[in-house]
């Protein structure tokens, strides 16, 4: 009775506005359509109240793969995939179009935010221990996301056909052929032939725009359905004194939780955070706003700085030292580190096969029941040494390529 | 037979073809994709012959740059020429002039080498690769030599062709 | 600072031959490095001790940082006189030369230098002073202990630049090449995390030496030593994961940029040292290992993971101690005429090669490392480990951790300053140049020495021209 007179005024505020033809119009498409039911649903969910600027990660992500697609598909209004013209297309919009040359940075620029972003949202939900019971599927369609954005982003830089990405491309689908057994089948595959020509382009070019988003946009909803299942987790600061209190405290919060709340199975207290919080409008301010300054950031960026296009791809320059995108520094740098021979596979395939595999496998490893990270050390020191890694690689790689 | 027993069998048949329907339609379109994808593997380009230079103008023990256009090979509609450099090493040996047309694409990753004067080895930007004037892999990553080029002479011209042989 | 360029010449060095005085100024700067490098790591094993008792209302966390920032006041009050008194004299008096010219070329760092040790001063003596006060306000005793290790890094990176510029240097009055010079980013990383592993193996020494000791058996504080050394023991062996990754990048930018010293210390002179040193590498991963699988079952539990670790780990130690040749070095096999493996009659032994054999060790004992330390945190964090279940044993292995990590730093100061050799600065200032100079010309900038023929401009402070 109580949802019926909510959903009802819902409507009354949604059509407020709207009077007379229009008022009668939305409650006829209502009663077929179930909009108000809809947004309801959307809209009222319980959050957790404490540390919610840091859950608006996650929303910002979305926002910016939206960004992506966007300006993406404008940028197919001008760029040909072709060896001949991609370049020139690309250099016309630099030159003679001011406005496509900005959607072209945000492109860019929204790549390489959204790769920060994505760090940021997987570090606090590593911290935040958010990918416990029941939510270890969530975690796992993270990594797998997390994957596919860096082979958008990997794919995309390819497609500009200048000197950084034809090199790019070329050393890319060269570590593929180091595969065992059929490596070198692959590699043609990729390129078309046993060497780069107009083939690879076309190729990445179908990877990037359809065969990679086609992948991306199913696992978002996976990932967000997931949430709404289980709600958002939180932080250990949710979650204070819950070890401590007494069955009757206890199953008493677990009745008076609200949707969609408690999260079961889950380890007994930690199933409904203490304190909750409106989805509308608490959570979704803060998404808002931080969604809001990101997409500035990424505004600034370019029409300040702009995306670069380096001169067209010549493969006999021999004065070009070919510089990895940033986020493909770290795992530039193993292949210095793993030289000759049977270690190449090693470097490239098995050092960043076992990091991933032990990124998806963390639900599994870390099994104690507290949330605080300082009581989860299992998960802490390997995750610092992670995070070392990786800072320690792309260091070194900078500084390796600096003094070339 | 009972009723059911009779529907049994005949929601077994439907189901059965469902699945073979399926499983055909998505075969029929499924295969020439996947040929297609996989064509590169199976189709061959001839190579032409691609003139160097005059072998009297590059001196010995110097390695030469010199860029030449060759044809890549795949199986696109297009297939310009790609201007690639060769290297070109006149070597001493036990006094006898040995020439050797080496291609700077790097065994490691595929960039390009060149010819480091300060170091005197063949460099690789991209990790520090390092060769001998011969081509042989010294330092760094490279698991190989650098390849050669097939190359032929037609008087004192040189001329490559893009075919290449493994590096000793 | 023109004045004092006009006071220097006036200086005379102080007549000792050269051995001596290259002797005496590397003992110092050995001893020197132990105070320095437990001092910086010291730091940031105080700001996450404090937090982590905060945070877990520990009173063994509490004991231990306030022990620790006692520690770190006196250390500091010994090394920081050891370093400037004994240093600038010596230096001055016995590498003048060398001295002045660097005062010239790094002068701008050198003065950030001075004022990070002030901030050092400012940030530590009230932590020493003033501890139980601070707990009070807890945050901002935190966050003074992170400006203190923040400072410290400051210090390090600039004595970074002037070490990294001894061995690759680059033009004075180009700063961003000095400041990215190739052998400084990795050699910033390589400290960075070899302090910390230093100051976790003091006090695992520590921790290791008072169990042993006659005192360590009493019962309320036996377990506390044995939780101090497992603690000191983890910051130890966990950050001394990174060294491979780092050390490799670090000796390919040697051998980029500075090859004679890189050939004398892997294949030359120096190699023999460097092989004692990947020895020691090995004796801090196995030992260490072999003291998680220890302690663990110690307390009752059977680890057949942490044993398998530790055999890894043993191999991984036997191969990267496997000399590549049975030379004292490369020459001495060419000169031997017997560069072939020692089954065909050479002095090679191929399983000694960098690649693959050593690098695959490394790799190893990286990889092992991790394996281990996650099972044992496993154990830690479920409370299965009983404090005070350490044996006679498990304070051997601290110790000898601890020694290991000692010896480690000693031998690479020794290594380092002598692959240089016979430079100072390489290829510009020779160590024996120091005795005998002639004072710079009052028309320029540019110093002249019997053997330094370049021009050294310099990183001054310029008066505006009118």
């Amino acid at each position: 009775m109580a949802q019926e007179l909510e959903r009802s005024a819902l409507a009354r505020k949604l059509t407020k506005p709207f009077s007379g033809l229009m008022a009668t119009t939305y409650r006829w498409v209502d009663e077929r359509l179930g909009v108000t039911d809809l947004v309801h649903q959307l809209l009222y969910e319980a959050v957790p109240r404490r540390g919610a600027w840091a859950y608006s990660l996650g929303s910002a992500t979305l926002i910016i793969i939206v960004l992506q697609i966007v300006s993406g598909m404008f940028l197919l209004w001008t760029y040909v995939p072709s060896t001949t013209e991609a370049w020139e297309s690309l250099n016309f919009i630099e030159h003679h179009d001011e406005f496509a040359a900005i959607v072209r940075g945000m492109h860019l620029w929204g790549a390489y935010v959204l790769f920060v972003v994505i760090g940021m949202h997987m570090l606090r939900t590593f911290v935040s221990g958010s990918y416990k019971k029941p939510r270890e599927l969530n975690w796992i369609t993270g990594v797998v996301l997390f994957l596919l954005v860096l082979g958008l982003g990997i794919t995309g830089s390819m497609l500009p056909w200048d000197q950084a990405a034809y090199w790019t491309a070329t050393v890319v689908t060269h570590i593929v052929s180091y595969f065992p057994l059929f490596g070198t089948q692959i590699e043609e595959i990729l390129r078309g032939g046993p060497q780069m020509g107009p083939d690879t382009l076309t190729r990445f070019f179908a990877i990037h725009i359809w065969l990679l988003p086609a992948l991306l946009v199913p696992m978002i909803g996976l990932h967000l359905i997931l949430l709404r299942r289980h709600g958002e987790h939180g932080s250990w600061v949710n979650y204070e004194g819950v070890e401590e209190e007494t069955e009757a405290e206890r199953s008493r919060r677990m009745a008076e939780a609200e949707a969609p709340y408690p999260a079961i199975p889950s380890d007994p207290g930690y199933a409904v955070p203490v304190d909750l919080d409106e989805f509308f409008p608490s959570q979704v301010f803060k998404d808002a706003l931080v969604s809001f300054a990101l997409v500035l950031l990424i505004f600034v960026m370019a029409v300040v700085v702009g995306a670069p296009l380096e001169r067209a791809a010549n493969p006999a320059a021999l004065n070009y030292v070919p510089t990895p995108e940033w986020f493909f520094l770290p795992l530039d740098q193993l292949l210095v580190q793993f030289p000759q021979a049977w270690m190449i596979p090693v470097g490239v395939f098995v050092v960043p096969g076992i990091g991933t595999t032990l990124l998806m496998m963390v639900p599994f490893l870390d099994r104690t029941p507290g949330r605080e990270p300082w009581r989860r050390p299992e998960v802490m020191v390997p995750g610092l040494f992670a995070v070392l890694f990786l800072l320690f690689e792309a260091m070194l790689a900078v500084g390796r390529l600096f003094n070339l | 037979m009972t009723i059911s027993q009779r529907r049994m069998s005949r929601r077994k048949f439907m189901i059965m073809g469902i699945n073979a329907a399926g499983a055909g339609t998505g075969l029929l379109i499924a295969a020439p994709i996947v040929g297609s994808i996989l064509s590169p593997l199976f189709y061959q380009r001839k190579q032409p012959w691609v003139l160097v230079a005059d072998i009297q103008h590059v001196p010995v023990g110097v390695p030469t740059a010199y860029v030449v256009m060759l044809d890549q090979g795949g199986d696109a509609w297009q297939v310009p020429p790609v201007p690639r450099t060769v290297y070109v090493v006149k070597l001493n040996l036990d006094n006898q002039v040995q020439v050797i047309t080496l291609s700077n694409v790097c065994t490691h990753m595929q960039c390009d080498v060149h010819w480091d004067i300060n170091l005197n080895v063949f460099f690789c930007p991209c990790h520090g690769g390092e060769y001998s004037m011969d081509g042989t892999n010294i330092a760094g990553p490279p698991p190989k030599p650098l390849f050669r080029y097939e190359h032929k002479f037609v008087g004192t011209t040189l001329y490559v062709r893009n075919i290449l042989t493994e590096g000793k | 600072m023109p004045l004092l360029a006009s006071v220097t010449p006036q200086l005379t060095p102080v007549p000792v031959s050269t051995g001596v005085a290259t002797a005496l100024v590397g003992l110092l700067m050995l001893t020197h490095i132990q105070f320095a490098a437990w001092q910086q790591g010291g730091y940031i094993i105080l700001a996450v001790s404090d937090f982590v008792g905060w945070k877990r209302k520990s009173e063994r966390y509490d004991r231990f940082s306030k022990g620790l920032v006692t520690a770190l006041g006196a250390t500091f009050a010994v090394g920081g006189s050891l370093a400037i008194f004994a240093i600038m004299i010596l230096f001055l008096g016995l590498w003048s030369h060398f001295y002045v010219d660097l005062q010239r070329v790094m002068f701008w760092p050198f003065v950030a230098e001075a004022v990070a040790f002030v901030g050092e001063i400012i940030c530590l003596y009230p932590l020493y002073a003033r501890w139980d006060r601070l707990g009070k306000v807890r945050g901002l005793r935190i966050g003074l202990e992170i400006l203190l290790f923040i400072n410290a890094e400051l210090q390090m990176l600039l004595i970074n630049i002037v070490a990294s510029y001894m061995l690759t240097p680059r033009p004075a009055n180009d700063l961003p090449a000095i400041l990215m010079n190739p052998t400084e980013i990795p050699l910033e990383i390589h400290r960075f995390v070899g302090n910390i592993a230093w100051a976790g193996a003091i006090i695992a020494l520590t921790a290791g030496i008072r169990l042993l000791l006659k005192s360590g058996r009493r019962p309320d504080v036996r377990p506390y030593l044995d939780w101090m050394g497992h603690y000191g023991l983890i910051w130890a062996i966990g950050f001394t994961i990174a060294q491979p990754l780092v050390g490799w990048e670090y000796a390919k930018e040697i051998q980029l940029h500075a090859y004679a010293s890189w050939y004398d210390m892997m294949l030359g002179g120096l190699s023999v040292a460097f092989l004692i040193q990947v020895f020691l590498l090995g004796t801090i991963f196995t030992v260490g290992i072999f003291y998680l699988w220890r302690r663990v079952r110690a307390s009752g539990f059977r680890s057949p993971a942490l044993a398998v670790c530790t055999v890894l780990s043993f191999g991984a130690w036997m191969l990267i101690s496997t000399p590549s040749s049975l030379a004292w070095s490369y020459e001495d096999v060419f000169r031997a005429n017997a560069n072939v493996p020692i089954w065909q009659g050479g002095l090679l032994i191929p399983w000694g090669a960098m690649i693959p054999w050593k690098l695959t060790a490394l790799v190893a004992f990286t990889g092992v490392t991790i394996v281990a330390l996650t099972i044992y945190l496993k154990y830690v964090s479920r409370g299965k480990l009983r404090w005070g279940d350490a044996g006679r044993g498990q304070a051997v292995s601290l110790i000898t951790v601890g020694v290991a990590i000692s010896l480690i730093m000693a031998l690479m100061g020794f290594i380092r300053e002598n692959s240089r050799g016979p430079f100072l600065i390489t290829n510009h200032m020779l160590i024996n140049q120091q005795q005998n100079f002639s004072p710079p010309s009052s028309s320029g900038p540019a110093l002249q020495g019997p053997a330094s023929n370049i021009g050294f401009s310099v990183i001054l402070p310029v008066e505006p021209h009118p």
